[in-house]
């Protein structure tokens, strides 16, 4: 069953990140949902699909009451990403669902109207949650054709939905990169495969790399913190995107 | 975690869309006889004027039949297109039962005094509600128009019935009146039966 971990507090600003489900059917992609709370207010980021709302549903109301969710940050348009838009909007009809523009009229197709989704522009946004200032950072082509990624620059935390995701076997499962080296052999196949541009991975690069970011957060995977950071953008820098093999 | 266990079961709306299948399937079908009806009775027009005077009142009821295959088919489109309503309906109740369902599960995995989930199981349950109503009102509407229908076969039934005392009066043409009318009688009966199973079908089980 999932469980919400307190990665970051200060005061009543903190991260949940709602994750490892050892009880989910081995078909289904084991994701990352993280919680961005700062007073009365919440965000969650790519909430995940419809098949494992129940298990994140009840990780996050044990550490917070939903009621208090204002909004929904989807990184891009897949299913393990926001499939389950419909049944967080069965528990709140008037949520927001943030997300780039391109997908405005695709998502719907998950749940939802026109009132639910606030487009982000290709550039980004700020998005506004308590007395934060949240900042949608563009992604696109990483790997979809329309992707933000959330700074959070008061926690330093980065969202970074599918960059920085790593398939980890089972006896890998800690929540945080305890060795980049070992750790970074289980990310390499993906982003080869699934991050498609290498232009866009550089411009990524070199954006993300002016931010202060303690802790990189990724959909899948562990977390990256400190150091290593820096160590996994250098690695992505230097990594060949866009094959299917090799 | 695994799939909700409800939904391993299918809901009770996906044999409610199977029954819209049926019933498009009858549909179809009595489409196609009240075509061929349409055929048959051009055919006898034909064959009642080489018959002369003998056959003068086959030739009035084909052109009744004719008339009645015509009907028949304008009543088929229109119930046609009820079916084709009911599947939004019946697509929108199976999508509220389904969220229901794992929301359900989610309120019970996190334990009483979740704030909010009495409301969102209120909404549910009332949205439920409203597409089962307008389920119930179309499958309402389905059964007078197949009632409507019936009462238009049972005239055509008649009808084939009268061509076939006709059929006894057309001297030489008699032999190929009969067959036409007996031809008449049995697709008449089977449309009847294709109605009754229309008849029978509920788009929403009590």
């Amino acid at each position: 069953m999932k469980q919400a971990h307190c990665i970051y507090q200060n005061d009543d600003h903190r991260w949940l990140a709602i994750a490892r489900d050892a009880s989910k059917p081995g078909y289904l992609i084991d994701t990352n949902e993280y919680l961005v709370m700062d007073g009365e207010q919440a965000l969650l980021c790519d909430p995940g699909g419809i098949e494992i709302f129940p298990a994140v549903f009840s990780a996050l109301s044990a550490e917070c009451d939903p009621t208090k969710l204002a909004g929904i940050f989807a990184s891009h348009q897949d299913p393990d990403i926001i499939s389950s838009l419909a049944l967080w909007l069965e528990f709140k009809p008037d949520l927001k669902c943030y997300t780039s523009w391109l997908w405005q009229s695709f998502l719907p197709h998950f749940g939802g109207s026109e009132s639910t989704f606030v487009p982000i522009p290709d550039p980004g946004m700020t998005i506004r949650l308590g007395s934060l200032e949240l900042q949608a950072i563009p992604a696109h082509y990483l790997h979809s054709s329309g992707n933000h990624h959330l700074y959070d620059p008061k926690a330093k935390i980065l969202f970074s939905g599918d960059v920085g995701a790593a398939l980890l076997p089972p006896d890998q499962g800690g929540l945080y990169v305890e060795d980049f080296s070992r750790h970074i052999r289980h990310a390499e196949g993906f982003h080869k495969r699934w991050m498609g541009s290498d232009r866009a991975k550089r411009d990524w690069c070199e954006r993300v790399s002016r931010l202060e970011i303690d802790m990189m957060v990724p959909q899948h995977g562990a977390i990256y913190q400190g150091p290593d950071v820096q160590r996994f953008i250098n690695w992505f820098a230097a990594l060949e995107v866009g094959v299917l093999r090799g | 975690m695994n799939a909700p266990e409800k939904l391993k079961k299918p809901p009770r709306s996906a044999s409610e869309l199977t029954c819209i299948v049926r019933v498009n399937e009858e549909i179809k079908s009595i489409v196609a006889t009240a075509f061929r009806i349409n055929l048959m009775a051009l055919n006898a027009i034909f064959l009642a004027k080489r018959a002369g005077n003998a056959a003068l009142g086959f030739g009035v009821l084909s052109n009744e039949l004719r008339r009645f295959a015509q009907d028949l088919t304008h009543h088929m489109a229109s119930l046609r297109d009820m079916t084709s309503g009911s599947v939004g309906s019946v697509t929108g109740v199976v999508q509220q039962q389904r969220n229901s369902a794992i929301l359900l599960q989610a309120i019970r995995l996190s334990g009483d005094g979740v704030p909010g989930v009495r409301e969102a199981r209120k909404r549910g349950a009332q949205r439920l509600a409203e597409q089962h109503g307008r389920l119930r009102a179309l499958d309402l509407r389905l059964r007078a128009a197949v009632e409507e229908t019936q009462q238009l076969v049972e005239l055509g039934g008649v009808l084939a019935r009268s061509a076939k005392i006709e059929a006894a009066y057309g001297g030489g043409f008699s032999p190929a009146l009969m067959q036409v009318s007996t031809d008449f009688a049995e697709v008449i009966a089977q449309i009847k039966r294709s109605l009754e199973v229309l008849g029978k079908e509920r788009l929403v089980k009590d």
